[in-house]
């Protein structure tokens, strides 16, 4: 900046770009054929993602399977609370007309289940889950405590809703053979809610590790006996157990259950014939008028079996389009009788 | 006296001079300036009480208490206290920084050094420690800090000259002088402190500042009043659903998961639900709306500030906006209160042209043979020969030299009267330069005219007059001095020049002198009467020019009448004043002169562009009604194109009502036949009217009205006539208004015409209506601060208006509206979802967003975008800005943010809560992830939801910005990626391990943003939410264009020259004549001189001359005081002073 010496050189604002409002810059101002071209590009953008989306959602394959009322029996046994020790199966037949290619995932679906109740949502303590201290239940209430007053393991609403039924899927391979479809635990849950936010606490013996809490009221059995087989998969670090704990959004979710184990027969995936699934019904649902079911399914590349986003984008490139047209076709009919700015600005 | 014209309470004050312990029993206030208002250990308390009384605060305090209360505590304590503790703090420290500028400022007053008498002595004092009757020692040009009353001075007579810049900023020197009794006291100037501190008349005069706001203020207040309102019925709506869900469906699910505490009614459930949702839905009204308004406009005011368009080099001033908080309605004046002298005039009087016998000197022709006002090109009389003459003197026409050269004896005579007859004192300074000490500055431009044509006036003593004529000493005897007054509206001295001839010298109005002319002077009359017209239509102050020869005996005669006349008991002035008449006739006509009162620069070309851009600019002057006018004209105001100018003079509420009722009729009259006769309407239905009448007119009228007339029109009943009459003309000049008519007339206008107004002046009678007014502008860089320190932004010249209007107004107001519709639009995109989603929770009260993007999501997130656009922000350039004053207009008509627009807003953020929140419902719905995975968990979905809403906003606010600077850049990408990376940070496994508890979203960021599936419903939601918005725009540019749009276009279109606007203001008119006679100052100085009263002792002659004996010694004051309305109150003749 030059200042000239007559100049106050204390009291004169400085002459640079942003005091006096002068900063370079680029104006926006789109034109009509960058709005128009720019309507056009993303409508055929979303038109064509909501086809692939479509045509690959239709490509892959899914079975859903209500047992709510097929086992109406243990349904009903389930409605009393006392029965809870009582055992009960159920098998469901189901005919599988094709074969599921590839991956197939195992899912159990909840109908009328708010894992998103605000109070339900807090009530969990991510550092007993994180095995630091197994004894710190402040933020579990109502379940933190059972009534002796020893701490609940895992405490917390959620932890004692934990969906308990085993599901069991077996294939007809003739007539009279009926064989387990082999089916892999590991791999349902993040990585990082399996490594990091889930820890068992330190300790030799895990039931010792344990000593000092009780389990969840509504629990058969403590959290240290919920695999007994595989260390890994015990304790807080129980694969269903982090699973049921990721907490849904909406009412109705499903969570993933188990995964293919794709050997033997079902190196291609589920081939079409006769299954049967053989529930342990333990969960009850129809105390609070819900529904369970459970669901096959294969992916996509983009996911699951969903056709709405497929749709949405379908539907979005059209309306975009439509808009595109009416607006070009005002935009060419006012282009004649248009008045330049000269014309209204009279000085 | 006056203190109890000030204080019911106190009705009289006893002081005893000198006498400390006397006057301390009465308690009176000691003479500190305080204008701050903490210290150190007060500042917290109190500053803390102030900032919880406003109602945001106290709303946000409240918020933070309900959340407190387990049952209801929806969202942590933080989300709250993040933002108020961070508001709290940065409005501490702003007010902090505030006061300590008053304390420095209060200091500087307060050291200031005096000297009291004290013990018998004379001590340096600071002003702070003046007491109530303390005696004080002033020297000249000393500043004086409390209200005195003068004991004696060293001038004779007790006189004292006093300067009232900082008061009124008249720079002329006031006459007070000391009580006869106390007078003959001592040397010096010593004055006795009467009034201190906070009881001085200034400070008692200065008024409660008003606080004011705007009228966006105002309607941000209801618009948040609304949504509060909103908000209550998305609250019931949501209890009342929590209610329900939990009779139908809570009780059954609370059972099966055994939550026996849990239990509760479920009415008394919908109750608690309803404040767990008041306290998450508070986030459309954020804290940080209320921070953002006050850093946008304290932005907006630093640029006024650093604008060097608005920097006057004459005087190193700056522009100053005072008040940071009123920036956007500089965008929205409809009318400018506009004081004359100093405000549109310099108050300066130059001499500019000049009749002489028929020959008009002063004229310039340029190449075009125009007579123009380009004086820069020509070469100016060079009066360098001249020793006496004043430097700053200019005049372009060479022909009065050389016709003075030539001994012209019409011209020497011309000027010799010039240099003979006046009021003028002389002085000799240090340096040996003649002063003038001059009542009225156009009598100062007419002597200094005459020095410079070598015509020197030297100096006066009560008999005579000396003059340097042309390099020789010349002393006239001052026979008689026939004083100026308002019905005279002439001024004579009687002369014997050195051969013995006896001169009568007279200058005055044309209209009055003419009529005094000797018959022989038919011809010339008719002559200079066209070039006075000429000269008055140029808007030149004129005085006509004459004399006569006087006879010995005859003036002896005369003379002696005028004696007995003085001495007379009944009848006196009348006598004299017939007297006066009868000398003063058989005149000979010499010429005239033209005196321009000189306007700013750029007031004509500024007055133009604002009454372009509809703004109406009023002018309210002390001024008398001749010179009003003038300057009405002079600065294009008035026009003789005018239809008619309504002039309103009547002396009576009866004889003002009827001038009004006639000018009203010749209004309508022209345009259509009125109701007859006066009705009051009912205020609406006069609104209604005028404004519908307003239309109809077709036209240009313009109303004058004096100070008188305006005393009886600002009566109730005729109030609404007169604001009718005056707001359908397109000028309006009051005239002779004091100043708390000024402050009526503005609130006179405020209140009826619901309008945004701007008053601007310079001296302190300007302070009222700078007070009473929406926006006071304050002329800085004369002397007198009062109008300045009143004032919400100051600036040297008045033609920075126009800047400051149009350029700085106009944007400011364009950036907070879009600030606003922006703010309102995101917070209720950001908010809505939250309810959509209680529909899905059971009206829980759940959030849908993390508990650390709720808190950081209107001060981290999106703060800086909106503020840069808030700040930055510009649709057309400042040069177009000034080029097309049409672009101002939206602003008065309040069309960029009002309830419309903010309906607007409101809809487009809960469309956009609805695309944010129902696209990733059903894109979740059974859905999975790539790895077979369930994504619908909860963590995931606050995650997406939270993903899609910065990126919508952030994509909003770059479709908002029209001017992309640096600063915008760097704020949206980086408001970006700052949210990506605080989200990583805050899912990441390390900050897990510490805090597990706060910060439970673990991994989720990666987890959920490696998802394919996540960005296709992030894309969709983006397109989804802004694609309508940016159709909606190009349609309504495309069908419906504003100025704006236009201009937008065509810079882009073609960044070609900018547009030339010879808008030279015609100042050339044809005809009207007005006796626009240059007489400014107060009658009585005759008598001053005359006495020798104001003259230094030394200079006095030894006793006896013809006019010593006319006056006994203080008649002349008594009739100096008398006659100077204004300044009987401050000669105080307190008698409750003892000495």
């Amino acid at each position: 900046m030059k200042r000239t010496p007559q100049d106050c050189p204390s009291r004169l604002p400085e002459n640079t770009a942003v005091k006096q409002q002068q900063l370079p810059a680029c104006r926006l101002q789109l034109s009509a054929t960058g709005i128009l071209s720019g309507f056009f590009a993303t409508g055929v953008f979303c038109l064509g993602m909501g086809v692939i989306l479509i045509l690959s959602a239709k490509s892959s394959m899914e079975i859903e399977i209500n047992y709510t009322k097929i086992c109406a029996s243990c349904a009903k046994l389930r409605e009393n609370a006392r029965n809870f020790d009582k055992e009960c199966t159920c098998s469901i037949p189901f005919h599988l007309t094709q074969t599921m290619r590839g991956n197939v995932y195992m899912y159990y679906k909840l109908y009328g289940f708010y894992q998103n109740l605000h109070g339900y949502l807090l009530s969990r303590s991510n550092s007993q889950l994180l095995g630091t201290d197994v004894k710190d239940v402040e933020t579990c209430a109502p379940f933190s405590k059972s009534h002796d007053g020893t701490p609940i393991a895992p405490c917390g609403a959620i932890a004692n809703s934990l969906f308990n039924d085993t599901i069991i899927l077996s294939y007809k391979l003739n007539s009279s053979v009926h064989i387990q479809v082999p089916m892999l635990r590991s791999g349902i849950t993040w990585w990082t809610d399996k490594y990091i936010k889930f820890r068992n606490p330190s300790s030799s013996n895990l039931s010792s590790a344990f000593a000092g809490t009780t389990k969840p009221p509504s629990w058969p059995k403590p959290v240290y006996e919920l695999d007994e087989n595989d260390p890994g998969n015990n304790g807080f670090l129980n694969d269903d157990f982090i699973v049921w704990m990721r907490t849904a959004a909406f009412p109705t979710f499903k969570k993933l259950y188990r995964r293919l184990s794709r050997t033997q027969h079902f190196i291609e995936g589920l081939p079409a014939g006769n299954y049967s699934f053989n529930v342990s019904y333990n969960f009850p649902v129809t105390r609070f008028q819900g529904e369970k079911s459970v669901v096959l399914s294969t992916l996509t590349w983009s996911g699951g079996h969903s056709l709405f986003l497929g749709l949405a984008y379908t539907v979005t490139g059209a309306m975009t389009w439509l808009a595109a047209f009416s607006m070009m076709a005002v935009h060419l009919k006012l282009k004649g009788k248009r008045f330049s700015p000269d014309d209204k600005v009279k000085l | 006296m006056f203190c109890s014209e000030k204080k019911l309470l106190e009705v009289e004050r006893k002081v005893k001079a000198n006498d400390r312990e006397y006057n301390e029993k009465f308690q009176y206030a000691d003479n500190r300036i305080h204008t701050s208002k903490y210290n150190i250990l007060t500042f917290l308390p109190i500053n803390l009480f102030e900032q919880f009384q406003r109602v945001a605060n106290a709303y946000f305090l409240f918020l933070l208490i309900l959340q407190l209360i387990p049952e209801i505590s929806s969202l942590t304590w933080f989300t709250t206290i993040v933002p108020l503790v961070l508001v709290i703090t940065m409005t501490a420290v702003k007010d902090a920084t505030d006061d300590c500028f008053r304390h420095k400022s209060d200091n500087q007053v307060n050291n200031r050094q005096s000297e009291v008498l004290i013990d018998g002595k004379l001590q340096n004092e600071k002003w702070m420690n003046v007491k109530v009757g303390d005696i004080i020692k002033l020297e000249n040009n000393q500043f004086v800090a409390a209200d005195l009353l003068l004991l004696s001075s060293s001038e004779p007579h007790g006189l004292c000259y006093i300067e009232t810049a900082e008061l009124d900023g008249e720079t002329n020197l006031k006459v007070r002088h000391a009580l006869a009794v106390t007078s003959e006291l001592g040397a010096d100037i010593s004055r006795l402190a009467k009034f201190d501190g906070p009881d001085t008349k200034l400070m008692q005069n200065s008024g409660k500042t008003k606080f004011k706001r705007t009228s966006i203020d105002r309607l941000m207040n209801t618009l948040v009043l609304w949504i509060f309102g909103f908000l209550v019925c998305l609250g019931i709506i949501l209890a009342i659903g929590n209610s329900i869900w939990e009779k139908q469906v809570g009780d059954q699910f609370r059972s099966f998961l055994f939550w026996k505490e849990g239990e509760k009614n479920s009415v008394f459930s919908g109750f608690l639900t309803f404040w767990s949702y008041i306290i998450i839905l508070n986030t459309v009204v954020p804290i940080s709306l209320y921070v953002s308004v006050e850093v946008i406009r304290l932005g907006h005011s630093y640029f006024i500030n650093w604008d060097r368009k608005m920097y006057y080099s004459g005087k190193a001033t700056p522009a100053e906006a005072r008040t940071t908080t009123l920036n956007e309605e500089l965008g929205q004046i409809e009318y400018v209160f506009s004081d004359k002298t100093g405000t549109l005039t310099q108050n300066i009087m130059t001499f500019k042209k000049c009749s002489i016998n028929g020959r008009i000197y002063g004229e310039v022709q340029d190449d075009l043979g125009q007579k123009t006002d380009i004086t820069k090109k020509k070469e100016p009389v060079d009066f360098s020969v001249n020793s006496q003459a004043e430097r700053t003197f200019q005049f372009f026409d060479h022909n009065l030299m050389e016709a003075i050269k030539l001994g012209d004896p019409k011209v020497h005579e011309f000027l010799r009267l010039l240099a003979l007859c006046h009021t003028v004192m002389s002085e000799e300074n240090s340096a040996g330069q003649l002063i003038y000490q001059v009542q009225s500055p156009d009598e100062g431009a007419l002597v200094t005219a005459a020095r410079n044509f070598g015509f020197t006036f030297k100096s006066r003593t009560p008999e005579t007059i000396t003059i340097e004529e042309l390099g020789t000493l010349v002393t006239y005897q001052l026979l008689a001095f026939l004083d100026f007054n308002n019905i005279r509206k002439r001024m004579s001295v009687i002369v014997r020049n050195p051969k013995g001839q006896i001169k009568l010298y007279s200058k005055g109005a044309d209209t009055i002198l003419f009529e005094k002319l000797h018959p022989s002077n038919e011809d010339l009359l008719t002559l200079t009467s066209d070039h006075l017209s000429e000269f008055a239509g140029e808007g030149l102050r004129t005085l006509a020019i004459a004399y006569r020869d006087l006879d010995d005996k005859y003036f002896k005669e005369w003379h002696k009448m005028l004696e007995d006349a003085n001495t007379a008991t009944d009848e006196r002035d009348e006598r004299i004043a017939g007297l006066y008449e009868e000398i003063e006739r058989d005149l000979m006509l010499l010429g005239a002169t033209a005196v321009e009162d000189k306007l700013q620069e750029g007031v004509i070309e500024t007055v133009t562009s604002l009454s372009l851009a509809n703004i109406k600019i009023w002018v309210l002057t002390g001024d008398k009604q001749e010179t009003a006018i003038n300057i009405g004209y002079a600065c294009n105001m008035l026009t003789d194109d005018m239809n008619d100018v309504f002039i309103i003079a009547g002396n009576t509420a009866a004889e003002v009502r009827e001038e009004l009722r006639k000018a009203k009729e010749n209004l309508f009259g022209q345009n259509r036949s009125f109701s007859n006769g006066h009705v009051v309407f009912e205020k609406k239905q006069q609104l209604e009217l005028a404004s519908v009448v307003e239309e109809t007119i077709t036209g240009d009228y313009a109303l004058v009205i004096n100070g008188h007339s305006l005393a009886h029109a600002l009566e109730s009943d005729v109030k609404n006539d007169l604001l009718e009459l005056a707001c359908m003309c397109k000028t309006v000049v009051c005239c002779r208004v004091t100043p708390l008519q000024k402050a009526q007339v503005v609130e006179l206008v405020k209140k009826y015409r619901n309008a945004v107004t701007l008053a601007i002046g310079d001296g302190a009678n300007d302070v009222s209506m700078i007070k009473s007014a929406h926006i006071g502008v304050g002329i800085s860089g004369q002397e007198g601060l009062q109008a300045v320190l009143a004032s919400d932004y100051s600036f040297a010249q008045f033609r920075y208006l126009q800047r400051l209007l149009l350029v700085h107004g106009r944007w400011s107001y364009f950036r907070m509206c879009k600030f606003l519709c922006y703010f309102f639009y995101k917070n209720f995109a950001f908010t809505l979802v939250h309810f959509w989603f209680g529909f899905f929770c059971g009206f829980s009260a759940q959030t849908v967003y993390d508990q650390w993007f709720i808190t950081l999501f209107n001060i981290v997130y999106t703060s800086l975008p909106v503020l840069a656009m808030g700040i930055f922000d510009q649709d057309v350039n400042d040069q177009n800005s000034m080029d097309y004053p049409q672009l101002y207009q939206p602003g008065q008509q309040n069309l960029l943010f009002n309830k419309r627009k903010f309906l607007i807003c409101m809809a487009h953020g809960i469309y956009t809560s609805l695309a944010l929140f129902f696209i990733p419902y059903g894109a979740f719905y059974n859905a999975a992830g790539e790895d077979g995975q369930h994504l619908a968990d909860y963590q995931s979905f606050a995650v997406t939801m939270a993903t899609s809403l910065v990126i919508v906003v952030s994509v909003q606010i770059a479709l908002d910005t029209s001017y992309w600077t640096v600063v915008n850049h760097v704020f949206i990408w980086g408001s970006i990626a700052t949210y990506f990376s605080i989200l990583f940070t805050m899912h990441s496994n390390g900050i897990f391990a510490i805090f597990p508890n706060q910060f439970p979203f673990v991994g989720n960021a990666r987890h959920s943003l490696t998802q394919k599936c996540i960005w296709l419903v992030i894309l969709l939601t983006t397109v989804a939410s802004v694609m309508p918005v940016v159709a909606f725009r190009f349609l309504k540019v495309d069908l419906f264009p504003t100025l704006s749009d236009q201009l937008r276009q065509r810079q882009k279109a073609q960044k070609k020259a900018r547009p030339l606007h010879s808008r030279r203001p015609q100042t050339r008119r044809s005809s009207s004549r007005r006796s626009g006679y240059a007489f400014a100052h107060q009658e009585g100085y005759g008598e001053l001189i005359t006495s020798g009263k104001n003259m230094r002792a030394k200079n006095l002659p030894p006793t006896s001359g013809l006019e010593k004996t006319l006056y006994n010694s203080t008649s002349w004051i008594e009739n100096l005081c008398k006659k100077t309305t204004d300044t009987v109150s401050s000669f105080s003749q307190d008698k409750t002073v003892k000495l």
